[in-house]
């Protein structure tokens, strides 16, 4: 019998997070975004206690306006050995994370970046329609006539069947909003600080049935970077004494995924195929867990995620869910505790990744009492293809 | 909270196509996606459907997904579904739906009766957006639309 992809874990633990950093979050940078990721990825070699010049990797997500060349420019790279761009908005979220340690635990270069910077609120919003008045075919032809035109609509389609499935309403992703806002409330980076209460949700006003504007993530300006080098090269720099890995990545995608809803069953989540393949390379599974990065677009998506990565049977997340408590940052399976993309910034998830290396570093400004963070899951689910990494303390 | 939304009043239905709304431009459209467009003008609903393995496919392709066959033919459906899954859109994101006040709206996953998961994109016609239910029998019918007449939906109604 052949070896499957899913039992090799090339990448454990041969790269270190050295460095997180991003810029400030707002509704209007008023700065190009190739200055907010030079800002970002500066923070973020400050952090690990690099100089920007001995950068010699950069993993892009392929949305992102700023082109390799424009760094080396901007940042005075002397030579790039390494470069990438992963597609897919959201769907690169984690990727790129586990991109930069394959890098890394392939020899390409030595100090890699991942990055996302994006005016994405005073620029393009990804969340307005952007389709032609003409279109020449493809998966929008047969959506956008019938109004099918923002994520929201594609993935409310989920949600309905969900719900319709499982008996799950909406005051379940009330809680996931509630938490997530909570969070948000102790992290200064974040956008949104108000704390919210479950009438707060329900009242707020209906954006796509059964969407509500408070299940809705951030549109927001703003960039985060991470940088990464070889464990060796970690335990000289900055934060030697608690060396971060990156053990174990995976993606995934399921079939028939062009236009999002014709998957053979939209109440479940593309990540089951990611989370099966992430549980069986890394050898673990949902109980060496201590805290969850989902990528959290839609509220719901935390909970088709809970259920996708096994943490609840399939159905039972939206108990899981109710009154928050197992959910909150001091509660037996925290998730978001930087507030998610729904509270503290919408940087297409790379913040998810650098909260997971607060947690483990212990500087998370809410950060989980009585109880040391080892493993964390970041993952995503966006309805097409979804990426997951475990980072862990060394 | 301006438009909060009160259980008991329900919105008007939809009668129609959306307006000014972004459309299919027939005279691009690749060859392996005419064949949908040519028949709902002709008022028939026609998805693709493999000449060797006969499964139906929607999103159209130029190869058979299952048997990765180049032969297909535009074989005609019975046009009767069921809502698989639907939403309400109440927030306009297009400036022709904000301009026209054409919220709410809904968008229906309609899943056809020859096929499991074989489903269409569309929406019901003639009924309260409060009243769609997943599992609603319906049932196609044909409109222009107001920009391009030569570009005919296919929308749905309830039936019975």
């Amino acid at each position: 019998m052949t070896t499957s992809s899913a039992d090799i874990n090339g990448i454990k633990d041969k790269a270190a997070i050295v460095g997180i950093g991003e810029t400030e979050f707002s509704f209007d940078s008023g700065r190009s975004e190739l200055q907010l990721a030079s800002e970002a990825i500066k923070a973020a070699c400050d952090d690990a206690g690099i100089s920007p010049h001995q950068i010699d990797g950069l993993i892009r997500y392929e949305m992102d306006t700023n082109q390799e060349t424009m760094l080396i420019q901007s940042l005075g790279i002397e030579n790039l050995r390494h470069w990438e761009s992963v597609s897919y908005g959201g769907g690169a979220g984690n990727a790129v994370v586990g991109h930069a340690a394959a890098a890394i635990a392939a020899g390409f270069c030595n100090y890699v970046v991942c990055f996302r910077a994006a005016n994405l609120r005073s620029q393009m919003r990804l969340g307005q329609a952007r389709n032609p008045q003409r279109i020449a075919g493809g998966q929008q032809a047969f959506a956008a006539p019938f109004g099918s035109m923002a994520p929201a609509h594609q993935f409310s389609m989920f949600v309905r069947r969900y719900m319709h499935m499982y008996g799950a309403t909406s005051e379940h992703f009330g809680w996931v909003a509630v938490t997530l806002r909570e969070h948000a409330s102790r992290n200064p980076r974040a956008l949104r600080r108000d704390p919210i209460t479950l009438d707060d949700h329900q009242n707020s006003r209906m954006v796509v049935d059964p969407l509500h504007l408070l299940d809705i993530c951030q549109e927001n300006d703003g960039a985060a970077a991470i940088v990464m080098t070889t464990p060796d090269r970690a335990r000289d720099l900055r934060h030697a004494d608690t060396l971060t890995l990156v053990e174990a990545a995976a993606q995934g995608s399921g079939p028939r995924n062009e236009g999002v809803i014709y998957r053979p069953d939209i109440s479940v989540a593309e990540s089951t195929n990611t989370a099966r393949d992430l549980w069986a390379r890394a050898r673990l599974g949902p109980s060496d867990i201590d805290a969850l990065m989902f990528y959290d677009h839609f509220t719901p998506f935390c909970l088709l995620n809970l259920e996708a990565y096994g943490f609840v049977p399939f159905g039972e997340a939206k108990d899981f869910v109710e009154g928050g408590q197992n959910i909150r940052f001091d509660g037996a399976l925290p998730i978001n505790t930087h507030g998610g993309n729904h509270s503290e910034a919408y940087i297409h998830g790379l913040t998810h990744s650098q909260e997971a290396v607060r947690l483990i570093r212990g500087t998370s400004t809410a950060q989980p009492p009585n109880k040391t963070i080892n493993r964390v899951l970041s993952c995503s689910s966006v309805a097409q293809l979804s990426a997951a990494v475990i980072i862990r303390r060394g | 909270m301006t438009q909060q939304h009160d259980q008991n009043i329900k919105s008007r239905p939809m009668t129609g196509p959306l307006e000014g709304i972004p459309l299919p431009d027939l005279d691009r459209l690749p060859d392996y996606e005419r064949g949908f467009w040519e028949a709902s003008h002709s008022g028939e609903l026609r998805i693709q459907k493999c000449s060797e393995c006969d499964m139906f496919r929607h999103l159209p392709t130029p190869m058979c997904p299952y048997c990765h066959s180049l032969e297909y033919e535009w074989s005609k459906v019975s046009g009767k579904g069921i809502v698989y899954s639907f939403v309400v859109v109440r927030n306009p994101v297009h400036p022709a739906i904000r301009e026209k006040e054409q919220v709410p709206y809904n968008i229906c996953l309609i899943e056809l009766e020859e096929q499991e998961g074989l489903r269409v994109c569309s929406n019901v016609l003639n009924i309260a957006p409060e009243d769609i239910y997943v599992d609603m029998p319906v049932q196609v019918t044909f409109m222009p639309t107001v920009e391009e007449p030569n570009v005919v939906l296919p929308l749905f109604v309830p039936s019975d």
